[in-house]
């Protein structure tokens, strides 16, 4: 499974409409960062709530695949 | 925030990682589809029902005990408004009224007030002494003294203990609300990650090692998820309200289908690891006990459904 893995620390982006196009994928987890307020409040439809603060402590509970692919977002650009 | 979460994930090993730049604002702005999770469960106050033994007389201040206080304070008046009538009419021709002084308080409305105010300043245990009871009154007022307090005492218990009791039930609604939330995400992830060994599977016919096991980390959670929702159904004194155990009764109907079509392929149970097979079963075991008529409360005929959903596919399971 030895994939050549880019190390930069440049962040991959995913589009908005590629994101859309895969909701329904169960092969690409969609993280919704934000405080467990926002995300009850409204989140994109089958992403899962991991609050930055619980990170730590929580991701490797929530994703066990280190290779999973994990679609990141939070509330807006900033 | 985004860059943040993405760099601490990335820290913690994770390599597949894309960041969604817009996040939650452009997804809005461009009519994206957005999902809500509604008002709180609403979670009535947990009833510890206490195992009372009829003991004598003080079974009957118990049940006074137990009353809600607006209702508790009604009795308190009630009761002493009854002394005052009590000991109004005592007066009637009897020469066992109170007295003030050396002379008999008469049964005209003068005397009613009379009666209540003596009711009262008994009942308060403040005694003054300018209206006496006379003859058998006396162990009347004497009772009535001793009830006052009693009641009055439960009326301050209940205001101080108030706050306790607030504090608790919030602290009891908020781990609810948490192991819910913790089941609904986790089922979640045990159904993409059975999706995700399915696809494997069927893209390369036979599962290598390492699949299976991630399959057997899978089932584990799995288990762990079921077990709480066992416990919920069976055991807590907390009820879900019927939406959530809904949503919850359906993820994990997904997920068992996912799983029985899954063990249909698998290799034989002989050859299976020790861990996946007792994983597996115990799933089973688990699931086989969740249906309409066998847990102990009654839900709606939807959420039966499912129950009975649940245990027909455990069956399968095994």
């Amino acid at each position: 499974m030895a994939k050549p893995q880019a190390q930069s620390s440049e962040i991959a982006t995913i589009a908005r409409q590629e994101l859309a196009s895969r909701l329904q994928e169960r092969a690409l987890v969609i993280l919704n960062v934000t405080p467990k307020e926002s995300y009850a409040d409204g989140h994109i439809p089958g992403s899962i709530s991991l609050p930055v603060v619980d990170i730590e402590s929580k991701a490797r509970l929530l994703i066990s695949n280190l290779d999973q692919e994990i679609a990141v977002y939070c509330a807006g650009p900033t | 925030m985004g860059e943040q979460a993405v760099g601490l994930l990335r820290k913690l090993g994770y390599t597949n990682l894309r960041h969604y730049v817009g996040g939650m604002s452009d997804w809005v702005e461009h009519g994206g589809a957005v999902e809500k999770i509604d008002a709180p469960v609403q979670i009535t106050t947990p009833r510890v029902s206490v195992n009372r033994e009829t003991k004598n007389g003080l079974s009957c201040l118990e049940l006074v005990a137990d009353l809600p206080l607006d209702r508790l304070i009604g009795v308190w008046v009630g009761m002493i408004v009854a002394f005052g009538l009590v000991y109004w009419l005592a007066g009637l021709g009897m020469g066992w009224g109170l007295h003030v002084g050396s002379t008999e308080v008469k049964s005209d409305l003068d005397g009613f007030g009379t009666a209540m105010y003596f009711s009262f300043v008994t009942a308060l245990s403040i005694g003054y002494g300018d209206v006496i009871p006379v003859g058998p009154l006396r162990i009347l007022a004497v009772g009535e003294g001793i009830a006052g307090l009693l009641i009055f005492g439960c009326v301050i218990s209940k205001l101080v203990s108030r706050r306790q009791e607030e504090l608790t039930q919030e602290i009891h609604r908020t781990t609810f609300e948490d192991r819910l939330d913790r089941v609904r995400t986790n089922l979640h992830l045990v159904f993409s990650d059975l999706g995700a060994v399915q696809q494997l599977q069927a893209e390369q016919g036979a599962l290598p090692d390492q699949v299976l096991r991630r399959l057997e980390s899978t089932v584990r959670v799995f288990r762990g998820e079921l077990q709480t929702i066992h416990d919920l159904l069976y055991r807590s004194h907390v009820e879900p309200d019927e939406e959530t155990l809904e949503s919850i009764l359906a993820n994990l109907v997904v997920c068992l289908q996912s799983l029985v079509e899954l063990n249909s392929s698998l290799p034989a149970r002989a050859e299976q690891s020790v861990s996946l097979s007792t994983g597996l079963k115990s799933v089973s075991a688990l699931a086989n006990e969740i249906c309409g008529e066998c847990v102990p409360r009654v839900y709606a005929p939807a959420l039966k459904e499912s129950m009975d959903q649940i245990q027909e596919l455990a069956r399968k399971l095994i």
